[in-house]
């Protein structure tokens, strides 16, 4: 239920922010209303940077402690991940054509670097599909969602290293972070989908990490019928912290 | 509920560790060469204006993506008959294109042109493309949109 609400209020936040940054604040006077995209451009991107960050602490989390768990929220990242990158590509796009020209450049260190990421996690997401055995499943997923997060500070610092297309951070630097190169009202209605964002990706996190400990159910009984009962085990695992689930993989990392 | 036991990892799991640490660190390494060496500047998007006179007659005929500032009083004629120069401050090229930019263009904005540097001087531009920087402006009372500083002087 508690889940249920935060998905709630993320939809009720976002669709807030929108409004704030569609109708409240002026459009930018150069750029004209394709600046508003940039909200949900930015917003989105720093969400999916957040959320493969997760998967990479996930993943070292679980190659050093080996709980299953940790590789459901590695999943989990990885996936929403994914999903904020695409749109955050999508939204650029969509920004692109009108005030650039074009939709996508593919030499553009940023756009490539992006581009690189999505496919760097959709990787993960079928390697993940190769192995049966869970453990060893987390273990590889482990190591590519860290080598995959490398491209990380690419895409970030891509801007500042090459030159290209793309323009720099307006606030996303050191020195900008107290000094954006935009007006207040222009950095809390990012802020503000930022938040917004936050939300619905905790809402997504939540859901896909407790879809993955339904699967894991049907991957061990194989049998649909078994469902609701695992799942009341796998909702009850989340109060009780020493379940069985966890003793099983603790085991097999002792010495 | 208990999970399958898993089958004992054919390699130790610290080994494996070390391995995504060291895979990690190599390709990080490989980054950073790229970044900070003379290498990354083989790869670069776009050429200055003066990085492009400086090859002198072998520039001429290449196709290249020429980028810089359109200086601020050159742009004449309708968009599909357009002239402007690119300048990085230092040297400027005269621009010819006969597509259209995106409605964003102006004087005093950055733009990637692709084409070719003629033996005339006049670089034929295929496509222009508006190149915006990272700054934005609410409009104020009075306020224009900008006519940056002319940077060619």
């Amino acid at each position: 239920m508690r889940t249920r609400l935060l998905g709630i209020g993320g939809v009720l936040a976002v669709i807030g922010a929108a409004f704030f940054g569609l109708f409240v604040v002026p459009a930018d006077l150069n750029q004209g209303d394709a600046q508003r995209i940039m909200y949900v451009h930015v917003a989105s991107a720093w969400i999916a940077y957040m959320s493969f960050g997760v998967t990479a602490l996930a993943g070292i989390a679980y190659l050093w402690l080996r709980d299953l768990r940790l590789d459901a929220v590695a999943l989990a990242g990885a996936e929403v991940g994914v999903l904020f990158t695409a749109f955050t590509i999508w939204g650029g796009m969509m920004w692109g054509r009108p005030v650039w020209g074009v939709y996508w450049q593919w030499e553009d260190p940023r756009l490539t670097t992006t581009a690189l990421l999505l496919a760097l996690y959709l990787g993960y997401l079928l390697l993940r599909r190769l192995s049966e055995d869970p453990a060893r499943r987390a273990t590889r997923a482990a190591i590519v969602g860290l080598i995959a997060a490398v491209d990380i500070p690419i895409v970030h610092f891509s801007v500042i290293w090459w030159r290209g297309l793309h323009q720099g951070p307006t606030i996303g630097s050191p020195d900008k972070l107290l000094h954006p190169s935009a007006p207040l009202q222009f950095v809390a209605a990012l802020l503000l989908m930022l938040g917004a964002f936050t939300l619905v990706w905790g809402y997504l996190m939540i859901r896909r990490y407790q879809l993955a400990r339904i699967e894991w159910q049907i991957e061990e009984h194989g049998r649909v019928g078994r469902i609701s009962a695992a799942r009341r085990a796998s909702l009850a695992a989340h109060t009780a912290p020493a379940g069985t689930s966890q003793a099983a993989p603790v085991q097999e990392s002792t010495p | 509920m208990t999970l399958a036991p898993p089958a004992p990892p054919p390699v130790a799991p610290r080994r494996r560790v070390w391995g995504a640490v060291l895979g990690v660190a190599i390709i990080a390494a490989v980054i950073a060469y790229f970044a900070f060496s003379g290498i990354g500047n083989a790869l670069v998007y776009y050429v200055t204006p003066s990085e492009l006179l400086a090859r002198g007659t072998a520039a001429v005929g290449e196709t290249v993506r020429l980028g810089g500032l359109v200086k601020v009083g050159s742009v004449s004629g309708p968009g599909t008959d357009l002239t402007f120069a690119l300048t990085d401050g230092t040297h400027e090229i005269t621009v010819h294109s006969s597509v259209a930019p995106a409605s964003s263009f102006r004087e005093g904005i950055g733009a990637v042109v692709e084409g070719q540097l003629g033996a005339d001087g006049v670089f034929q531009a295929s496509q222009v493309i508006v190149k915006h920087d990272e700054n934005y402006v609410a409009p104020t009372k009075g306020a224009i949109p900008s006519q940056v500083i002319d940077p060619g002087g």
